[in-house]
């Protein structure tokens, strides 16, 4: 068995951290930190992915789950110190509104919005930052122009097993592949783990990072959105209820014979599984699949309930998802 | 048998993005007959090589006519064992409606699109289209019988038997692209009457409905010289504009533009002339929507070309298109190949 | 004149070659080798035995333009856009048309003839038609055929202070700078690219990045400047006269902080003034160039140029050349080694 508490520790630690994509510094020294001691060789290349091999027996299974989150960039202050700010990623503008804003150097701002502008149409040209700046000079020296930040949150627990906040996706991925890398490392299994780079804004990292690790198999592992709640979007996927095998989503479908090793795998280890079918969503597998002259690709998701930048998760879905990662790489 | 009995035969198989094997396996059998030199690769594209005449190095040409076809996947098994589906492809809802279509859950069931009788519906409601998310498949047996035999992400494709229509004309599912499948065996089978130089690399491709992505990885693998692809284009129907409306029956259409390499383009065009194939100049003004958009951006750059039948009623289960077109085409394309040299190959960077 | 010679050819996606030949005239002699790949990038290697950092400059040699597809009856011609044209612009506008440039008009229905509210509602490109003065269709496609090109006829000219307007500045003048770049020797490797097909995805830069495997790469680029009457600090992109101007984020690129510092601490040392792009609109090669193979370590200096994509685009010269000055600072720090990934 997992040991839920760990996962959750690490967890906890790693969402706290800021790493809008392309800003992934910090948390990529985080998440190397917790797989160094086992991996063989460690670095990190030209987008970003921070990348950790470990030679072995088998087939070269790649673990991959993205390390950056949705975020802001500051890119203009005004006279009177104000900051605007464009999107990284997908971050509707409505949702920052009345939030504070973190940048990746520990500087604060509130996030106001032009009083004209109906709450319907607003938009980032609409959005300003006050960081206490009195001056244009005085904003750029606490925030550099093109320095990125997220929405501030705490993580909460709620229950004794379920977790809410934001970058709980992927930070949760990333502590499922670190876990399974670990395992599979102590097993004597060649295996590598990419924390990938700008995956939020297009799963850039995720094609520069097979390019360079050629996968027998990789396994991408990322949130998937529940549809449990009242009036979702029509999802299958319930919370709690288990990690989920991705048959298919906007960028790749799952070929055939892993979807049906990761049905076995799962049998195996006694786990139980939903399925993902997500319309138009967004993960590396694409990015992976399509590398060089093609890689077999496979998804293992947890279901995530989103609201605005925040999503809760269960800890449950995350600890079997561990044990069904594992069985699966070892025995493709 | 002739290529026009294994496309109907190909029509009727299914196979979607992702799940092209019973078509895969259809389309290795017809390339058998030209050649042993056929394999699947990592993505499940075919790729039947037929050799050239003399030592190598020769040219090598690819042709790819992409095997899926539109289709759907379920998304939620709801009450009473009806099933809701998201698309892999697209569909318009609205050539949905009534249609059958096959499950493939543990067993192949038989489904039907389910529509609300004209008694039943408001005057608003009939001024509205539903969109795919308001369908469902009614498998016609009890939910609990439905969840013993379908799970979600289950594939969905359309059911149609094939029909010969006047004229040659040929109706039914999955014209787009097996047409092309069956352009590729013409042109095998002209060519087999022909002395060519170039080796020829056939691709029955996969994943073409949702974004190229056979293509882009064969492309890669197995760079070629010239890179054709074969795809459908629109054949006339009122309201198009002229620019997208191809006449059937008067002989493919060789696209032009960006895609597309110039000396591609006049090596098709003059072929065409020289063996009194009619042809139809398409006018494009970016990447395709076809496997060449993949395979001009493949490692260095690739040159291509790309030709193909006009139907009508895309993306419907009656496509429509007329057989000459598909053997003309295949013979178009035997004697582009009989005529590439390795000068020619050599001069694609040169401009 | 060089920006003359190189803003007055055509190009648009796909159908590069005027612009093509002019630039290899430019280049030669001043390379060790020039040579086209099979989308027709035009690649220029100088010094690449050299030790030191491969580096990979890029400028777009095609243009936005459009191509003629449809005769009617009366010779009026129908046309689609290559790359992203704003009908809009197109009105009462002249082009020149295929290989012997052949002048054509687009014209508009008479406003006497309009009814109030037609004349709120931008014309949409199906309602604009290109007039070459053709009796009928026999006559017109007697001297246009279908599949012909067309630019826009503007002349290069230099107007106001220091500032000249021209068609296709956007990347003429990134073109430009690479040829002065290219003009000059640097101890480093170093690969000028020329590339098709920017402005209908990227794809020329691409297959050369792929090609190529620099060590660096920055891409030379002709931006949006918005800069005018009551436009917004954070809505002009960039400004006017303010020097060269660095990618933070666009659509297919997140900048890469050390290069940008680097690019940063280039300017600062040389004294040669910069901005920052102030949108994420848009975007240029390098957003292609960073993600092939292993990924490239990189950047973008584009050069502030008003109504891109329109007939007539305005830059500053100075701007033009701080731009000149900063590419050999830069080529110069990297030579000197000053910048580490």
């Amino acid at each position: 068995m997992t040991d839920i508490g760990g996962l959750k520790a690490r967890i906890l630690h790693w969402a706290e951290v800021v790493a809008p994509s392309g800003s992934e510094g910090q948390v990529r020294e985080a998440l190397l930190g917790a797989i160094r001691a086992a991996a063989d060789t460690v670095r990190v290349d030209a987008l970003g992915n921070a990348i950790a091999t470990k030679a072995g027996e088998g087939k070269h299974v790649v673990l991959v789950a993205h390390a950056d989150e949705p975020g802001v960039m500051a890119i203009h202050a005004d006279e009177q110190g104000f900051l605007r700010l464009i999107a990284i990623g997908d971050v509707p503008a409505e949702a920052l509104v009345g939030r504070m804003v973190q940048f990746t150097n520990g500087v604060t701002g509130v996030v106001g919005v032009e009083s004209r502008v109906k709450p319907q149409d607003v938009g980032f040209e609409h959005l300003f930052v006050d960081v206490g700046a009195a001056s244009q000079a005085e904003a750029q020296r606490l925030v550099p122009l093109g320095t990125a930040g997220v929405v501030q949150s705490p993580v909460v627990e709620m229950g004794p097993h379920r977790l809410a906040g934001r970058a709980l996706d992927n930070r949760a991925g990333c502590a499922v592949a670190a876990e399974a890398f670990l395992r599979l490392a102590a097993m004597g299994r060649k295996v590598s783990v990419v924390f990938t780079a700008q995956q939020a804004v297009g799963s850039r990292g995720a094609g520069t990072a097979a390019y360079q690790l050629e996968p027998d198999l990789a396994i991408v592992v990322d949130a998937a959105p529940a549809g449990d709640m009242p009036e979702a979007p029509r999802m299958a996927l319930r919370l709690g209820q288990g990690p989920a095998l991705k048959v298919m989503d906007g960028t790749a479908v799952v070929p055939l014979d892993v979807k049906h090793h990761l049905e076995e795998s799962a049998r195996r280890a006694g786990v139980e599984i939903q399925y993902e079918v997500w319309p138009r969503g967004q993960s590396d597998a694409g990015a992976v699949q399509l590398s060089q002259a093609g890689v077999k690709v496979g998804g293992v998701s947890y279901p995530a309930r989103r609201s605005g930048m925040m999503q809760v998760i269960d800890l449950r879905d995350l600890d079997a998802a561990v044990r069904w990662v594992v069985a699966a790489a070892a025995s493709w | 048998m002739s290529h026009r009995e294994t496309l109907r035969e190909l029509m009727e198989l299914h196979g979607g993005p992702g799940f092209e094997e019973e078509v895969a396996h259809r389309v290795k059998a017809a390339f058998a007959r030209y050649t042993d030199d056929i394999r699947v690769d990592r993505m499940g594209n075919v790729i039947a090589h037929i050799r050239g005449e003399g030592a190598s190095p020769r040219p090598r040409i690819l042709l790819s006519a992409h095997m899926d076809e539109i289709a759907l996947v379920v998304t939620e098994i709801s009450e009473g064992g009806f099933l809701r589906v998201w698309q892999a492809g697209g569909f318009d809802p609205r050539t949905l409606v009534g249609q059958e279509v096959v499950v493939h859950g543990r067993e192949r069931l038989t489904g039907i699109i389910g529509s609300k009788p004209p008694h039943l519906t408001t005057p608003e409601e009939r001024r509205q289209a539903a969109p795919l998310e308001d369908l469902f498949i009614d498998l016609a047996m009890p939910e609990a019988c439905v969840r013993e035999r379908v799970t979600v992400g289950d594939r969905v494709t359309l059911r149609r038997e094939t029909m010969d229509l006047l004229n040659g004309r040929i109706a039914g599912k999955a014209l787009d692209d097996r047409a092309s499948i069956a352009v590729i065996l013409e042109c095998l089978e002209t060519l087999r009457g022909l002395r060519h130089r170039s080796d020829v690399l056939a691709v029955a491709s996969v994943q073409e409905e949702v974004g190229v992505r056979g293509a882009a990885t064969a492309g890669h693998a197995l760079n070629p010289d010239i890179a054709i692809a074969i795809d459908v284009t629109f054949a006339d129907m009122p309201g198009q504009a002229p620019d997208e409306s191809f006449k059937m029956g008067k002989g493919p259409a060789i696209a032009f533009g960006p895609n597309i390499h110039p000396k591609v383009f006049r090596g098709l065009r003059d072929a065409a002339d020289r063996h009194r194939v009619p042809y139809q100049v398409e006018l494009t003004q970016g990447p395709t929507g076809t496997d060449a958009r993949a395979f001009q951006i493949a490692r260095e750059g690739i040159a291509c070309g790309l030709v193909g039948v006009a139907i009508r009623y895309m993306h419907c289960s009656v496509e429509t298109a007329a057989y000459d077109d598909i053997a003309e085409c295949g013979r178009l394309l035997a004697h582009y190949i009989a005529g590439v040299t390795e000068k020619e190959v050599a001069g694609l960077s040169c401009y | 004149m060089l920006l003359k010679r190189l803003t007055e050819a055509m190009g648009p996606s796909g159908f590069e070659d005027e612009i093509r030949g002019v630039l290899r005239e430019e280049v030669e002699g001043c390379v060790d080798r020039v040579y086209t790949d099979v989308l027709g990038n035009l690649i220029c290697e100088k010094g690449v035995h050299q030790p030191g950092p491969r580096v990979m400059l890029d400028a777009h040699m095609d243009e936005v333009g459009l191509m003629i597809t449809h005769a009617e009856e009366n010779g009026l011609l129908r046309f689609r856009p290559l790359g992203g044209v704003d009908p809009r612009v197109l009105v009462s506008k002249p082009v020149r048309i295929g290989e012997d440039k052949r002048f054509g008009v687009i014209g508009a229905k008479p406003i006497h003839l309009q009814k109030a509210e037609e004349r709120r509602k931008p014309l949409p490109l199906e309602s604009l038609y290109i007039d070459i003065g053709a009796r009928d269709r026999d006559d017109a496609l007697a001297h246009v055929r279908l599949g012909d090109v067309a630019v826009f006829a503007t002349r290069y000219e230099e107007i106001g202070v220091r500032c000249a307007k021209a068609k296709s500045f956007d990347d003429r003048a990134g073109c430009a700078v690479l040829v002065e770049a290219l003009r000059e020797t640097h101890p480093i490797p170093v690969y000028g690219v020329f590339t098709v097909q920017e402005e209908i995805g990227l794809r020329g830069a691409m297959a050369a990045a792929y090609r190529i495997q620099p060590d660096i790469a920055i891409a030379l680029e002709g931006t949006v400047c918005f800069d005018v009457a009551r436009a917004p600090g954070h809505g002009q992109g960039t400004v006017l006269g303010r020097g060269p101007a660095f990618t933070l984020q666009d659509g297919r690129t997140l900048a890469d902080r050390r290069f940008l510092e680097f690019l940063v601490h280039v300017a600062e040392r040389h004294d040669i003034p910069y901005q920052f792009r102030r949108v994420k609109g848009g975007s240029n090669d390098f957003g292609a160039i960073h993600r092939t193979r292993a990924g490239v370590v990189g950047g973008s200096i584009s050069i502030p140029v008003r109504y891109i994509h329109a007939p007539a685009q305005v830059m500053s010269l100075e701007d033009y050349e701080n731009t000149v000055r900063l590419v050999r600072a830069v080529l110069a720090e990297l030579a000197k080694g000053g910048f580490q990934a």
